[in-house]
């Protein structure tokens, strides 16, 4: 992300980071069938932790990434699709990861500005993005294998209407 | 009776999920046919017999919206129900998208119970 971006990242309602935490333990316990419980963070996982990233565009801007540790994201797969995790293939891991992003995001967005008229792009497969700039809403969680992060933020102010 | 059901979405893996959901719901299914965008969905829809379609929206080439419009112009088309399932849950989408034709409309994340419940609503409404 570039300066110029990290300069218009905005403040969002601080309560925002509870249904951060409300939506992402019901995305997983719903169509991931695990558990989610929010802990303190500790990034050090991350490093080498499988990760996508999101960006939502219209009548507000921003975008968001998920971390999930590498013995959290078979487990995931393995769960959301019935396959014995030995069954899974590298491509389903990654599009499990993809669409888990997909869902949060959607879910998310979709909570936070109920009347908002948002697109939603593509998520990619990257590395972790420490994103330390004032506004960005950030929560990790523990799960029965492993760990899982979120990070969104919303890039410049929200259009008139929105 | 047991339905056959046209899955609509560009993720295989998410085909493959509402395949295992809809498996796991207790809805009588018969025939599951997947397609990766409407394009696919059309030609599906005129090689089988389908009850009822669950389509996403955002996909490559024919996306949902354009998918339903098709539906909708089809004299025949138009009388298979339509569940739209997507991430989008803001209102200006749902609105849009049952204007365009869209029988019910499911935000993800959804539960077995929750999809069954709302096929059993459409497919009551056309069998009545």
């Amino acid at each position: 992300m570039s300066e110029e971006l990290e300069q218009v990242c905005v403040e969002m309602d601080p309560a925002a980071g509870d249904m951060i935490q409300h939506v992402a333990a019901e995305v997983l316990e719903t169509m991931f069938f695990t558990e989610a419980e929010p802990v303190e963070c500790d990034h050090v996982w991350l490093e080498i932790a499988p990760c996508a990233q999101i960006r939502f565009d219209g009548s507000h801007s921003g975008e968001m990434v998920l971390g999930v540790s590498a013995e959290a994201a078979e487990p995931i797969a393995a769960s959301f699709l019935g396959l014995d995790p030995m069954e899974l293939t590298d491509a389903q891991r990654g599009q499990v990861l993809q669409e888990l992003a997909n869902i949060l995001c959607g879910a998310m967005v979709s909570h936070l500005w109920p009347e908002s008229k948002l697109a939603l792009a593509s998520p990619e497969l990257t590395g972790w993005q420490e994103w330390l700039s004032q506004g960005v809403l950030h929560r990790c969680f523990a799960l029965p294998e492993g760990m899982l992060a979120i990070s969104i933020r919303l890039l410049g102010a929200p259009t008139a209407g929105a | 009776m047991a339905y056959s059901v046209l899955i609509v979405d560009d993720s295989p893996v998410m085909r493959s999920f509402i395949r295992r959901v809809l498996g796991l719901s207790g809805f009588e299914v018969g025939e599951t046919m997947e397609a990766g965008n409407g394009e696919e969905a059309l030609a599906q829809l005129s090689a089988h017999r389908i009850d009822v379609i669950l389509t996403d929206i955002n996909m490559p080439g024919m996306n949902g919206e354009e998918l339903l419009k098709r539906l909708e112009a089809d004299g025949i088309l138009k009388r298979i129900p339509a569940l739209v399932i997507s991430t989008d849950a803001t209102k200006e989408r749902v609105l849009r998208m049952l204007a365009l034709g869209a029988e019910g409309y499911m935000s993800k994340p959804f539960t077995p119970e929750s999809l069954r419940e709302e096929l059993e609503r459409v497919l009551g409404d056309r069998n009545v």
